[in-house]
């Protein structure tokens, strides 16, 4: 099967600074692929360039095969990759379907359509099991964490988007937030989308994803099985580059 | 099942203490736990998720009846108006200057309500308004007729907003500062073009001055051209992406920016919107005072400002209504006209007016805090 996303050799520097060497990643729909790495190893970095935040300076972008060139926000959400930003970006003085709907509204004529727009966005939370909210028409700014989070992840997947990336999603929430999020990732990946989570948690990273990918200084350390490897294996990918066969070599990719 | 899972969830407190016991209730399923939390620890989570959004205090009740507060202020003043001037106060000549009053600070508040939800401000409403006027009331712009007088005060002023939201949105420009440089040479500017003198609408354009003199239903034409800004500014905010963007601009530009939102282009069309308002309130000016001067709309953007304030909208972006602002103009327009029927000092009227705008941002804010 082809991969939904795949990078190859992907490099960008910000000015004399390098932050990405020759990175390569895979992505394939079905399955939750954690993408781990020590503060400032490129991880927001590589999934700004995914989202066409950032210009990649060199390398090859493969969604579903073919090369694609994506050089802003719209352009990837055409192709079906949406991001979940570590802030969620959420508007706290819009209700939850007005969020959902930001910036792509459905219209009527010249006025908006309310109606479709409502009846979407509630059919999107129930195909995503989420029964937590009381009312889509509440204000983002009376939810709690993990609600805002399932929010910010109903509106990436509301567009029949194919990768979803999460940025942490995880971060700033309780135990038993956790582990409702989690469970929705793992639905996500379930239902078929391909699904990108960022994480420092290595419980987070054990409990839901089925590939790791270590990034070291820059560099895809290893992208690994899931059942392959374990805790330790997966915390010396990520601090020094390399675990055993696994990881780097003086720098460069085994 | 759910149901013995209530009194659980009210020892949340308890279980958090000690995460281990989480999964006590299900040791079938310890090995899984980490895989995939447990069904029930779901309805347990969804429990937890609830309680906090369930209690809508009384307070921010209030908040959301924001209109009716200021609706019972607006009866209060009528009230006193009955109780003190019973023969002056309810006539229908005083209900038309009321609202020709009303009109003109009116159509700017529409404007400045959009740019205030939208995150900025426009201290250049009254010289803008000037400066349309006495641009459409030149020799040379009078010479073409009316309706061109009317396309000239409308251009100018859509012009002069323009060039408020080029200079802050992209010369990245702090909105007061932007616009207080407006404020300034905008009056100049009529100044300069008017010699300080004003201009007269000449008799072969009365028309312009029959928007205030011919009466249907017995108010001034002008009165129905403030309706309807108004009904258009209600439906562009709230049926539209152009108002539902506003609000996000205006209520978190960085969210804005990523959903693919082009929030400067958006700020460039508030403030051209503000100014498009300024053009036709010189145009309701023009026909109320049949002239065209600088000295027009002097202290207007504070009336204004203060109506958008008193009506419910934040001044940090991101929440406000049309309706809210036109009851604070209101409002605003009644306490003047009382203070003129009871021939009281207009010292006096402005600091009842301070007074009231200190009085409404403190409800306002206790609204605000009982529902975060």
């Amino acid at each position: 099967m082809t991969p939904v996303l795949e990078l190859r050799g992907i490099d960008k520097s910000f000015g004399p600074v390098q932050v990405l060497h020759d990175v390569a990643l895979t992505v394939r729909a079905g399955e939750v692929t954690a993408l781990v790495g020590d503060n400032g190893a490129g991880k927001s970095t590589l999934v700004k360039c995914v989202g066409g935040i950032h210009p990649i300076d060199s390398g090859e972008y493969l969604f579903e095969g073919k090369p694609v060139h994506v050089h802003s926000p719209r352009e990837a959400a055409a192709l079906g990759i949406e991001i979940v930003y570590q802030d969620l970006a959420l508007c706290d003085n819009l209700d939850i379907v007005q969020n959902m709907f930001l910036g792509r509204e459905n219209k009527r004529g010249l006025v908006l359509d309310e109606d479709t727009m409502e009846e979407m966005a509630a059919r999107t939370l129930a195909s995503l099991s989420v029964k937590t909210v009381k009312s889509i028409r509440q204000h983002v700014s009376s939810l709690s964490g993990g609600q805002r989070q399932t929010v910010a992840i109903a509106k990436a997947v509301l567009w029949n988007s194919k990768v979803v990336i999460l940025d942490e999603p995880t971060a700033a929430l309780g135990v038993a937030q956790t582990a409702q999020v989690l469970e929705l990732v793992r639905r996500l990946a379930d239902q078929g989308l391909a699904v990108v989570l960022i994480s420092h948690n290595m419980n987070d990273v054990f409990a839901v994803s089925d590939r790791i990918a270590a990034l070291y200084l820059g560099r895809m350390a290893a992208q690994v099985k899931t059942s392959d490897v374990t805790h330790s294996q997966v915390v010396e990918l990520i601090t020094s580059g390399r675990s055993g066969d696994l990881g780097l070599t003086n720098g460069v990719p085994a | 099942m759910t149901e013995s899972r209530g009194p659980q969830a009210e020892k949340a407190p308890q279980a958090e203490k000690a995460p281990q016991a989480e999964n006590a209730p299900s040791p079938g399923n310890a090995p899984e736990a980490e895989k995939a939390p447990p069904a029930d620890e779901h309805a347990r989570v969804e429990a937890q998720a609830r309680k906090p959004v369930a209690r809508p205090g009384p307070l921010a009740r209030l908040g959301e009846a924001r209109h009716l507060g200021l609706l019972a202020a607006l009866a209060l003043l009528v009230v006193v108006g009955l109780v003190t001037r019973p023969e002056n106060f309810a006539t229908a000549s005083n209900l038309v200057s009321i609202l020709s009053l009303a009109a003109t600070i009116g159509v700017i508040t529409v404007g400045m309500t959009f740019v205030i939800i939208g995150g900025g401000i426009d201290l250049s409403v009254g010289s803008i308004m000037a400066l349309a006027s006495v641009w459409a009331t030149t020799l040379a712009t009078q010479s073409y007729g009316p309706f061109v007088m009317i396309v000239c005060a409308v251009l100018v002023g859509a012009g002069a907003g323009l060039v408020n939201g080029l200079l802050i949105s992209y010369g990245r420009m702090v909105p007061f500062i932007a616009t207080l440089a407006m404020f300034v040479a905008a009056r100049g500017l009529a100044e300069r073009m008017s010699d300080r003198k004003t201009q007269l609408v000449q008799q072969d354009n009365q028309m312009i001055v029959e928007l205030s003199t011919t009466r249907v239903l017995g108010l001034p034409l002008l009165v129905f051209v403030f309706a309807l800004v108004v009904a258009a500014g209600w439906v562009l905010l709230n049926r539209t992406t152009f108002g539902r963007r506003t609000y996000a601009v205006g209520g978190n530009p960085e969210a804005a920016r990523l959903a693919g939102i082009d929030v400067r282009r958006h700020t460039v069309l508030l403030y051209a919107l503000s100014g498009l308002c300024c053009g036709i309130a010189a145009v309701l000016i023009m026909a109320r005072t049949t002239t065209g001067s600088s000295t027009h709309g002097q202290l207007y953007e504070l009336d204004a400002i203060a109506a958008v304030i008193i009506g419910g909208t934040l001044l940090a972006g991101g929440r406000g209504t049309i309706m809210g602002s036109i009851l604070g103009l209101l409002i605003f327009t009644l306490i003047t006209n009382l203070f003129i029927l009871n021939g009281l000092n207009t010292s006096d009227q402005l600091i009842a007016k301070g007074l009231i705008i200190v009085v409404a941002v403190l409800l306002q804010r206790r609204g605000l805090e009982s529902r975060t």
